[in-house]
């Protein structure tokens, strides 16, 4: 059978198999049964790519970017029009490595269904436009990606016939050369775009089409091994869908809603616990396009899926590239994250370790539906500066704190912010307690702390003992402000806590509902738990947490808890009940229950494992 | 040196001899080229691009031509005196080859150079090019085929500018983050000069006189050496509250200098930089990304105010017009003698 025969058969299954608009917005069982969630996943898959293909008007013939395109061709349908569409885009290419990962789609998608004039079309736009490498890491995984898969497809062509003025042996190995540093890197020291909302699409996407289209056997099984090795790294900071925690970067939506991302469409789409988010995510689709590829492992969807236990987590991190403005290259991260069924509480260190849209804590609790919700609660010390910028970025100062707002990143430099790091902020977490401190010099940008409570908290009390207390889905929130607050209405309907003070700061201490025989007994645990806040001559918090340890943390000074210092310097790069990695080990081990897979990038080796009982 | 000294005088004389009529009438002795991102607001990464950015050459400074890729971010360029008809350009993809025409484009640098800010050639020994860049200063002894840092001696590395001594090949002045740096052994190591506060933003080594060298910086203003890099003194007249962009010298009055800068817009300086003033009329704001004077035309110069077109003045700055665009930024004006 030849294959195009075969997708046509298979689009006509799909044209059945796939669900309503108004089906798929309901969140997808998880299924227990690994046959069960295969057929999930693949309905999913399929959902997504009947939905973009069936977004185009063939009539319009301004219509179809190229994730229709692709979607159509792997459908099967409409090749003429495909190869048409194809031509017609290629005259004017942009959007730099944004453009070259759907052109690598389209090209793989249509190997069979394409037209040569087509193929030619998409061959001459790379001799012809020159995309940017661009300035931070997706940029250059999604450049680099693109760059081998197309070397790999176009091999022996010589540096005339490609937009780098290199041969394709030239840039496949250059591409090689990249991502095998970039492998090594995050397996040794983290990612530096760790965590993101959206721009886990930007690693995710690139992984799967090198384990869907390399040729070099080791690239394909290098790419499947960092897809597993993302997912398992958003899976066990995953509540219901939603990434927790703290993230690089999000964004101005996202950190409130924060279902709405693409991330949760991964968490849709690979663990069925939460409903896909509008038009799956946007370049979910491209994802969508080669996710059959691709089966997530056994151990990562139950880690997961799996609520029943609390678990703290920790991860070490980096810093993107820093070129100025600081003595290290990447500095390190070190992130915190527990989670319960009912919420998670995540955090940094705190500082500036990511330019603009880093978020550095929140407590996100679990909703049965999440969207519209705004189920967060955390607070920032509202931070701009050219130095931060120049920190992260080779532009001159003056113009790049109001530049970057016209770039997707609007409240960059607003008082009102409610995303971005600021160097005057020290976080420390222990279990379900956060305490930030801000000791912020006069004269900065802004001095206040931003926090911000969501319309979603029922009930919500300013207590006279200092605290606010609410409750957010079944979590009970207890929220300290450490400085005189006023509050500030949003049009979202959320309101603003806003503390002017420069020495300031924020506890935060959340629980079950079910730990507690009602709210007023919650309370009554908070008010009764010892604190001592003191702002001069640095802001100083000593408490104990509602689980019993003592925290002492001071602005400046490393934390302690029951007396110990904490030890930085013994922060796993993965460490947790689920997912455990040593630094610089450039191995993964994930482990559920009985269930084990180690990632080894020295042995490029997957090795899964069922630990028999007894054993 | 002593020919190259003659030589620069003798161009330098030259230069200045020409009328602008008798420039204008067989056509200016260089042609400029213009590292130009074609956006109102900043290149987003990404982007679909509305307008050609890049390399733009004109010779007779009126019609202005585009060359090859449209490449948002290209910092600066220089001509390969080794290679007839090739440039070397550095910008955000790394160092580039291209020739003249357009043509022929290569990305000489790999994935671990990026961001290229400065590329410049050494006059005497073919293939061997130094780049400034983000972490620190890049060299290539075989044309771009293969490349090696060289920064014995930067601590911090980032460098925006780098002037190679047209008397004496083997000396090079870096701008970085944390001050002037000079090597006297073709970059094999560096010490420190002359510390900064923040970046020095563009050196530019005097087309009169190669043993001096003017720097603007990013918070310390502006400094002048007269010993080709060795010392360096503030020009006490030039403001430290602004960023200073660049700062050129006219190659037909060495009394005659100009600055860019946010802030300031233009500054002058018609006195070899004893007194500087701002000269801003006619332009729509004060946050200039670039100066250049030109060598063809005295009195000639040509800014790139914030989200405007290239202005032109032909009275050193006392009034502009419109030149050029509508809404760009220059990161480099490069007058390159006509071939």
């Amino acid at each position: 059978m030849k294959p195009t025969a075969t997708l046509r058969r298979l689009a006509a299954v799909l044209v059945l198999a796939s669900a309503s608009l108004a089906a798929a917005a309901a969140p997808v069982p998880v299924a227990d049964l690994a046959s069960d969630r295969e057929a999930a996943y693949l309905a999913r898959v399929r959902e997504v790519v009947a939905w973009r293909a069936g977004m185009v008007n063939l009539q319009d013939p301004g219509q179809g970017d190229l994730a229709a395109i692709a979607a159509k061709l792997l459908r099967g349908e409409d090749a003429d029009w495909c190869s048409r569409r194809v031509i017609e885009l290629m005259k004017e290419p942009a959007g730099d490595m944004f453009w070259m990962f759907p052109c690598v789609a389209v090209a793989f998608t249509g190997r069979e269904g394409l037209s040569t004039e087509a193929k030619a079309a998409i061959r001459e736009a790379w001799r012809t436009y020159m995309p940017q490498r661009g300035d931070t890491e997706n940029h250059w995984v999604m450049y680099y990606t693109s760059l081998y898969l197309m070397s790999e497809l176009w091999p022996g062509e010589p540096g005339e016939r490609w937009f780098t003025g290199k041969s394709s042996d030239e840039n496949r190995e250059e591409a090689k050369a990249f991502l095998l540093h970039w492998i090594d890197l995050t397996t040794t020291r983290g990612q530096g775009e760790y965590d993101c909302t959206h721009y886990i699409g930007e690693y995710a996407i690139p992984m799967l089409y090198l384990s869907a289209w390399a040729r070099d056997p080791a690239m394909r099984l290098r790419g499947g091994m960092m897809l597993d090795y993302v997912l398992a790294d958003f899976a066990v900071e995953n509540l219901d869908g939603s990434y927790v925690g703290a993230h690089a970067r999000t964004d101005d939506r996202g950190v409130l809603e924060t279902w709405n991302n693409l991330s949760s469409f991964f968490a849709w789409l690979f663990f069925g616990n939460c409903p896909p988010p509008p038009g799956y995510g946007g370049w979910g689709n491209y994802f969508a396009i080669a996710a059959h590829h691709y089966r997530l492992p056994e151990v990562v969807h139950r880690i997961a899926t799996d609520r029943s236990q609390p678990y703290l987590h920790r991860e070490l991190k980096r810093t993107r590239h820093r070129w100025r403005n600081s003595e290290v290259r990447n500095a390190p991260v070190y992130k915190t994250t527990y989670v319960t069924r009912d919420y998670a509480v995540g955090s940094d260190q705190g500082g500036l370790l990511q330019p603009i849209q880093h978020h550095s804590w929140d407590v996100t609790w679990a909703v049965p539906n999440p969207r519209g919700v705004h189920n967060t609660m955390f607070s920032v010390q509202a931070h701009f500066s050219a130095f931060e910028l120049q920190m992260y970025f080779t532009e001159f100062p003056d113009w790049m704190p109001e530049a970057v707002t016209y770039q997707g990143k609007p409240s960059y430099n607003k008082e009102d912010k409610l995303l971005g790091g600021s160097p005057h902020e020290q976080i420390f977490q222990e279990t379900d307690t956060v305490v930030s401190l801000t000791d912020v010099p006069a004269g900065s940008t802004f001095e206040h702390v931003n926090g911000f409570f969501s319309k979603d908290l029922a009930p919500m009390e300013e207590d006279a003992s200092g605290w606010i207390f609410a409750q957010g889905g079944n979590a009970y929130l207890a929220y300290r402000p450490l400085a005189p607050y006023r509050w500030v209405a949003m049009a979202s309907g959320d309101r603003r806590l806003v503390s002017a003070s420069r020495k300031n700061g924020t506890i935060l201490q959340a629980a079950s509902v079910s730990e507690f025989a009602d709210f007023e007994a919650f309370k009554a645990a908070i008010r009764a738990l010892p604190l001592t806040v003191r702002l001069e001559p640095a802001p100083r918090v000593e408490l104990t947490t509602l689980r019993g340890r003592r925290v002492v943390c001071e602005y400046g000074a490393t934390p302690t808890v029951d007396g110990r210092p904490v030890d930085y310097g013994a922060w796993p790069l993965f460490g947790g009940p689920f997912l455990n990695a040593d630094r610089d080990s450039r191995k993964l081990k994930l482990t559920h229950g009985r269930l084990e897979r180690e990632l080894d990038f020295v042995t490029l080796t997957v090795t899964d494992r069922v630990r028999e009982p007894g054993r | 040196m002593k020919t190259n000294l003659r030589l620069a005088l003798v161009l330098s004389l030259l230069a200045a001899a020409v009328p602008p009529a008798a420039a204008a009438s067989s056509g200016p002795a260089h042609e400029l080229m213009l590292c130009v991102s074609v956006s109102s607001r900043g290149q987003v990464i990404g982007s679909r691009a509305r307008a050609k950015s890049g390399i733009y050459r004109t010779t007779d400074r009126r019609e202005l031509t585009h060359l090859g890729y449209n490449h948002p971010r290209i910092d600066s360029l220089t001509r390969d005196p080794h290679q007839p008809g090739v440039l070397l350009a550095a910008g955000l993809n790394g160092v580039l080859r291209l020739r003249e025409d357009g043509s022929s484009w290569r990305i000489l640098t790999g994935w671990e150079m990026t961001e290229g800010k400065k590329v410049v050639v050494d006059p005497g020994v073919p293939g061997r090019i130094y780049a400034a860049l983000p972490d620190g200063i890049a060299l290539s002894e075989n044309g771009g085929l293969t490349w090696r840092r060289s920064n014995e001696g930067i601590a911090r590395r980032y460098t925006q500018a780098l002037v190679l001594d047209r008397s004496a090949p083997a000396r090079l002045i870096a701008g970085t983050e944390r001050g002037i740096y000079l090597s006297e052994d073709r970059a094999a190591s560096w010490r420190a000069v002359q510390p900064s506060r923040a970046t020095v933003n563009d050196l530019r080594q005097s087309p009169h006189d190669p043993r001096v060298v003017l720097a603007a910086t990013q918070s310390d203003g502006a400094w002048r050496s007269a010993d080709g890099g060795r010392t360096w003194s503030r020009l006490e007249a030039v403001p430290t509250t602004s960023t200073l962009h660049n700062i050129d010298v006219d190659a037909t009055d060495a009394r005659r200098m100009a600055l860019s800068g946010w802030g300031i817009g233009v500054l002058v300086t018609e006195d070899g930089g004893a007194t500087w003033v701002a000269r801003n009329a006619g332009l729509p704001n004060a946050n200039v990304w670039r100066v250049g004077i030109d060598p063809d035309f005295p009195g000639r110069l040509y800014c790139s105010p914030h989200e405007s077109a290239i202005h032109v003045s032909e009275d050193f700055g006392r009034t502009w017009k419109p030149l050029w665009f509508e809404a760009v930024t220059v990161w480099d004006f490069v007058f390159l003698p006509r071939r």
